[in-house]
């Protein structure tokens, strides 16, 4: 297992070359303290946060023990280094370009419908990692709609999802719903369960502006303080 | 199944001196180990509630404390299910309040947390020595020193012996009752101390519940040909003597005993499920996968000792069918290796109904470690022998002759120092983070990190981060307030202890606590990463300042909140305009709902 002076060399290495606007991240997952306590400087909590990886042009990978990150997955290195234990890559990639972000554009939403709590963008844990979302508690057994009035579209419509808080999950074993709903359509929806974690929702869109209503469901009578968080992006 | 030993048997005075200094070893083993072991949540509650129950006794015993319901209501019970911890039984918890008064607070022999431990490490003395008994009688003493000593070197049991909990002393009781009750077989004169070891097992923990289990189908194997009126002694010294130490030993049950035995009971069999992870998965409810109980022994146990223990398994079982083909009923007659086998099936049984709640991974079934210990003792004891005759029949004729015996010893020494050793490393390593130990078919702890095991519980680990935290500290005129996660309710021991300098006070519970602290730590398992993004939006970075590991695996993190001080957490974006009919405006950003102030599991 590489030690601190290991760690402090990588980090170095990253930090020479890394630009601002640069993904730093570590794999496996279980090391990620230690990759926050040497390079966290580099990381904003809206990174942190990330719905996914789409946005960034170029993603760091410090891994240990040959493991690989789901942030790159089938993506090939444009840059591979190792220093003793710590595996440096950097990928390169075609960045997704965000046309709009629900969570930016939340002032402008009326909410409508059940609401138990919310909305309100957080950082909220949802399948045990960092996300930002827009949190929203419909009452049990009812539905909440957040609709944009004018949201700007492009090509695809890219929605993630989950149920926030470990507690709650454990204690109300009732499923949440997500649905996407443009121009008065559902485009796209999905089930939360208490164990799926983070799920992505997508659609083809085309460019423009639009009503988009994102409803939020606590199906059941019994689903008390379903954290329903999702964030939701137009993307190019 | 009861081989004769090939050299002349060791004399009942070797055997117990042999097993007295083994005992011996075991407790200071734990007494030393302990040392650096840092305050598990729940002992904070025993050391504060054996104090309660030893005071009450001494107060009864010295005439200033009344005997009447009110005072035992007081001290051991109460309306609600937690009330005085009343869904334990006092037996350990008042041995260790005793412990403490007399040792720490009057002779000053020990220090505090020492002090409260110490019941349990001589339990584990005791423990050791049993096991070197049992052992001994049944397959010689060579196989009773080494399953002792592969219990002495399992890191988890080792760990658990050295906390003021009921874990390693139920352990200890079972087994001490498994022994008494074989012994009983053959010497009725010692079925009182069967049923009375029951009833100290039962004033334990709930565990022993499930000793009859292991007990009744074994009493009905071995008595059944021999006439069960025989043997009636076993079954009413169990019955009257069990329940009796019992009551005697918890006021509580002195009135109301039924309704008392019963909440006892039911809180055990609706406990909440706690978070535990598993495989990679963190499971907090039913069902759970059938082999917990199996995958997690498997890694856990010392490598060689597991390895030794299938040999041992097998040997028994090949002795077992010898003896039933050859009818030699006398030589199966108590059946030590059946029982040792029922008491493994009972104390893991209730883990593979999938429904029985699992929050502290391997301690639930730690009474069946004796079983397993004692076939690596078997197994390794037969290994030996079996090179040895081997060997003897290699040797050529034309070189000195190869005494066996003494053949049989050395390679049993050379064995036994390969199987110890291994083992002692795999136990000593990862000391004082007993709870994140996990052996070599695991890969250690970064390879149980890999598999997704738990990684730890009740906040042991945090005593590891104090030496950063009060060098982090402010000036020491300078109060600076720590949000201590799950070290919490140990925190004012610390405090006392000199762990903890006394200008770093917790800041209480949950994102209100953080939001007052300046420094932060946060115990790592899977369902506490929520209070690492509390810290980061509270302190507007996701850096820690330290990270405690045990091999590179991180157990705590360390923050500190960037200076200066920041303003408190806004949300990233300001609440959308609601229309009516409105729900209530929206809360100031919190990743959850406040959780209760008592550290949610």
């Amino acid at each position: 297992m590489p030690d601190d002076a290991t760690w402090r060399r990588a980090a170095a290495f990253v930090r020479e070359r890394a630009r601002p606007g640069d993904l730093i991240t570590f794999a496996p997952s279980w090391i990620d303290p230690v990759g926050r306590l040497h390079l966290g400087e580099h990381l904003s909590l809206e990174d942190a946060g990330r719905a996914d990886a789409a946005r960034y042009a170029r993603v760091w990978v410090l891994s240990i023990r040959d493991a690989s990150s789901a942030d790159v997955a089938g993506e090939r290195p444009a840059l591979t280094s190792r220093l003793d234990g710590i595996l440096v890559r950097r990928y390169d990639r075609t960045a997704a370009v965000i046309v709009e972000d629900a969570a930016r554009s939340l002032p402008t939403a009326q909410v409508t419908g059940d609401v138990a709590s919310g909305p309100q963008v957080v950082l909220a844990e949802v399948g045990f990692t960092p996300r930002r979302c827009v949190q929203v508690v419909p009452a049990a057994g009812g539905a909440v709609r957040i609709t944009f009035p004018r949201f700007a579209l492009g090509s695809q419509l890219v929605a993630y999802a989950g149920l926030a808080d470990v507690f709650t999950r454990r204690d109300i074993r009732e499923p949440g719903r997500l649905e996407l709903e443009l121009a008065g359509q559902v485009i796209a929806a999905r089930e939360l369960g208490v164990d799926d974690g983070w799920v992505r929702l997508q659609a083809r869109t085309t460019p423009g502006v639009a009503e988009l209503t994102v409803i939020a469901r606590a199906p059941s009578p019994r689903a008390h303080r379903r954290q329903i968080c999702f964030a939701v992006e137009s993307r190019r | 199944m009861s081989p004769a030993p090939r050299r002349p048997p060791a004399t009942p005075l070797q055997v117990r001196l042999c097993c007295l200094a083994l005992g011996l070893v075991a407790t200071f083993t734990v007494l030393h180990n302990q040392r650096q072991v840092g305050i598990a949540r729940d002992e904070t509650v025993y050391f504060a509630h054996g104090s309660q129950y030893a005071a009450w006794w001494r107060g009864v015993m010295s005439g200033q404390r009344e005997l009447g319901e009110a005072s035992i209501t007081a001290t051991f019970g109460g309306p609600g299910a937690t009330d005085n911890n009343r869904e334990h039984p006092p037996l350990i918890k008042t041995a260790s309040g005793m412990s403490e008064h007399w040792l720490h607070d009057r002779l000053g022999l020990l220090d505090e947390l020492t002090a409260y431990r110490l019941p349990s490490a001589v339990l584990h003395g005791l423990l050791v020595a049993l096991v070197a008994a049992f052992a001994s009688g049944a397959w010689g003493l060579l196989a009773g020193v080494v399953s002792a000593l592969a219990m002495l070197l399992m890191p988890r049991a080792l760990f658990h012996a050295g906390l003021a909990c009921f874990d390693g002393p139920i352990t200890a009781l079972w087994f001490a009752t498994l022994w008494a009750y074989h012994r009983a077989l053959t010497s009725p004169r010692v079925a009182w101390l069967a049923g009375a070891l029951f009833g100290l097992a039962l004033a334990t923990k709930h565990n022993a519940l499930l000793l009859p289990l292991a007990l009744a189908p074994h009493y009905l194997a071995v008595s059944w040909r021999a006439g069960l009126r025989r043997r009636l002694y076993l079954p009413l010294s169990f019955a009257v003597l069990g329940p009796l130490v019992l009551v005697a030993l918890w006021p509580w049950l002195w009135f109301e005993p039924l309704p008392h035995l019963w909440q006892w009971i039911s809180f055990h069999a609706h406990h909440v499920h706690y978070n535990f992870e598993y495989l990679g998965q963190n499971f907090n409810a039913p069902p759970f996968p059938w082999h917990v109980a199996l995958v997690t022994t498997a890694l856990t146990v010392p490598v060689a000792t597991l390895g030794a223990a299938t040999a041992g398994v097998l040997v028994l079982a090949s002795r077992t069918l010898s003896a039933r083909a050859a009818r030699s009923a006398e030589a199966v007659a108590e059946r030590p290796a059946l029982l040792l086998l029922l008491s493994a099936a009972a104390a893991m049984g209730p883990f593979f109904l999938r429904t029985t709640p699992i929050f502290g991974a391997e301690k639930h079934w730690e009474p069946a470690m004796p079983s397993l210990c004692i076939a690596a003792g078997v197994g390794l004891v037969a290994l030996a022998r079996g090179a040895a005759r081997a060997l003897v029949a290699w040797w050529p004729a034309r070189w000195p002759a190869l005494p066996r015996s003494r053949t049989e010893t050395v390679l049993c020494a050379a064995l036994a120092a390969v199987v110890l050793g291994s083992a002692a490393v795999e136990t000593f390593h990862p000391q004082p983070y007993g709870l994140t130990a996990y052996n070599a078919l695991a890969g250690g702890a970064p390879g149980a990190a890999d598999l997704g095991m738990n990684r730890q519980f009740w906040g042991v680990a945090a005593r590891g981060a104090l030496p950063e935290l009060a060098r982090l500290a402010a000036a020491p005129d300078r109060t600076t307030a720590v949000y201590s996660h799950d070290a919490s309710p140990a925190w004012r021991r610390y405090q006392a202890l000199g762990l903890v300098p006394a200008n770093l006070p917790d800041a209480g519970p949950e994102l209100s606590g953080i939001e007052r602290s300046e420094l932060a730590l946060v115990v790592h398992e899977r369902h506490f990463a929520r209070h690492d993004f509390m810290i980061w939006q509270a302190y507007g970075t996701v850096a820690p300042v330290f990270v405690l590991r045990l091999d590179g695996v991180p157990l705590v993190s360390v923050y500190r909140r960037p200076r200066p001080a920041q303003a408190p957490p806004q949300p990233a974006s300001p609440p959308p305009q609601q229309q009516p009919p409105a729900s209530p405006q929206p809360q100031p950003a919190s990743p959850q709902q406040p959780q209760p102030a008592s550290s949610p599991r």
